[in-house]
């Protein structure tokens, strides 16, 4: 990945994936990295249940980046809490905010803790949280800004920038990745949709699951056209080693498994044994 | 880092404790605690569904309540792909307690009973079709009577139940009644942050901090 090599194509998605705790279900040596949940500026209570429902095809979730905001994470980090973590596997750290100044002080905030992460993943893309993500994607300037100062701040650490398909087209935010000098792009988040549960619920969240893969493998086809030489991340409907094969031949150089963990928290291994074949 | 079952388990038997609610006895050895489950996967969701590890007699067993396509399957099958124990592992006080159950929750009555000699009753709304080694009321106003019944009794009192029939019960008896608490779960293992409640000390989530909550600490919604 740019600065950065992968021992497997295979990483744990931001999300799902939450603090590190589906390594109870994973073989350190068959991913190439894990994504720890977003961290923002201030902590985050999350959203008022219910937060999740589910179908065959479909998640949606309205988690709301529920986090201990970024202080008590690096504490949490200092204190040792992630180390059997970090031991174990390449940790990959995820940025959110809702404003230019939140990204910028909770990136401020974790340079003391970068060096224990082998990349940063920005996450523009949240889809969650009404004043954040996509609104600091229709802020263009405050996008672009956020994307210069980051760069310039961070400069030892590779750093990703994870965009959805709403609020920009994935050409236009690849081609900000590129200018600014990113190490690379992460495509794409959960898409905006609403559900009624049986019990009249509506939940207004964001959609993953197998229903995305069309929508992330034409993601990522368009950027790898434009971009030959970018890293792409690709993440969205992942669920078999074939998903992953299909992924790679649409130009994607890693593939980010997400809520596929959900239906068989071993599905890594499954997926890992699928392409290589034992 | 805590360790997790994730394999396949085999069904010994399924009968039905009642027309929509079935018993699955394991044939497996599952280690687990009194309120631990485990999460069953299904065709139906992209997510697993979580049931309560319990007892049938001699057997480690779960109650299957059929609601839908998804639990339909489930008591049709005689292997299935589970991760587990998940949950926090419950403790009741000292004292002598009573487990309310209803017929989806059965098994969960049987661990109370065996490990803690808990007395148990079962709320029912349809008729047991299997003998059970425990009183029963049948229908609300059974049901009402005998928590009027029970009412001081005890010096605690767990349900596992329907929202509702918790609910009604914690309102009737107030404290040291513990309930178990049900929520959309997509992980069960604390990633995800899906099966999110509202109590007095801010969110918890059912999969880690419970499912049993202590009933004055839940903050009864809708």
């Amino acid at each position: 990945m740019g600065r950065v090599e992968l021992r497997s194509p295979l990483i744990v998605a931001s999300g799902p994936g939450g603090m590190g705790e589906y390594m109870a279900f994973i073989n350190p040596s068959h991913i190439g990295a894990y994504i720890l949940k977003t961290i923002t500026l201030h902590p985050k209570e999350g959203s008022t249940p219910p937060r999740l429902y589910s179908t065959d095809r479909f998640i949606i979730n309205r988690i709301g980046l529920e986090n201990p905001g970024i202080d008590r994470f690096v504490e949490d980090v200092k204190r040792g809490i992630y180390d059997e973590l970090f031991e174990k596997v390449p940790v990959i750290l995820s940025i959110g905010g809702d404003t230019h100044s939140e990204y910028m002080e909770a990136t401020q905030r974790a340079f003391s803790i970068l060096p224990r992460f082998t990349s940063v993943e920005y996450n523009f893309s949240c889809p969650n949280v009404e004043s954040g993500g996509l609104s600091m994607v229709a802020d263009r300037g405050a996008l672009v800004d956020v994307m210069k100062e980051v760069r310039n701040m961070v400069k030892n650490t590779p750093i990703l920038a994870k965009f959805g398909i709403e609020g920009i087209f994935v050409e236009e935010a690849s081609d900000m990745v590129a200018e600014m000098g990113w190490d690379g792009i992460t495509l794409i988040n959960t898409i905006r949709g609403l559900v009624k549960t049986p019990e009249g619920k509506i939940i207004r969240g964001g959609i993953s699951g197998s229903v995305l893969k069309p929508i992330s493998l034409r993601a990522v086809y368009e950027v790898r056209r434009r971009h030959p030489s970018l890293f792409i991340m690709a993440s969205g409907g992942v669920y078999t080693g074939d998903d992953v094969r299909l992924f790679l031949e649409m130009g994607a150089d890693a593939v980010q498994i997400g809520s596929a963990l959900f239906k068989d928290p071993s599905i890594i291994e499954s997926i890992y044994r699928d392409i290589k074949g034992e | 880092m805590k360790e997790y079952k994730n394999t396949t388990i085999h069904i010994k038997d399924t009968f039905p404790l009642t027309d929509d609610t079935y018993i699955m006895t394991i044939r497996e050895e599952i280690e687990f605690s009194p309120g631990q489950f485990l999460m069953i996967e299904t065709p139906y969701r992209s997510t697993r569904k979580p049931f309560i590890l319990g007892f049938f007699g001699e057997d480690i067993a779960i109650s299957v309540h059929v609601k839908g396509e998804g639990t339909s399957w489930i008591v049709r099958q005689r292997a299935l792909k589970a991760h587990f124990p998940l949950g926090r592992a419950f403790m009741p006080p000292p004292g002598r307690g009573i487990t309310i159950v209803s017929p989806a929750s059965f098994t969960f009555g049987c661990v109370m009973f065996r490990i803690f000699a808990s007395d148990v009753l079962v709320g029912t709304r349809k008729p047991l079709k299997t003998p059970v080694p425990f009183p029963s009321a049948l229908g609300d106003e059974d049901f009402k009577k005998a928590i009027e019944d029970i009412k001081g009794g005890y010096d605690y009192y767990v349900v596992n139940g329907s929202r509702g029939m918790e609910r009604f019960v914690y309102s009737e008896i107030g404290e040291n009644v513990w309930v178990s608490m049900e929520e959309y779960m997509a992980c069960g293992i604390g990633a995800c942050k899906g099966c999110a409640i509202k109590t007095a000390g801010g969110i918890r989530h059912v999969c880690i901090d419970g499912p049993l909550f202590r009933g004055d600490e839940i903050i009864w919604e809708g």
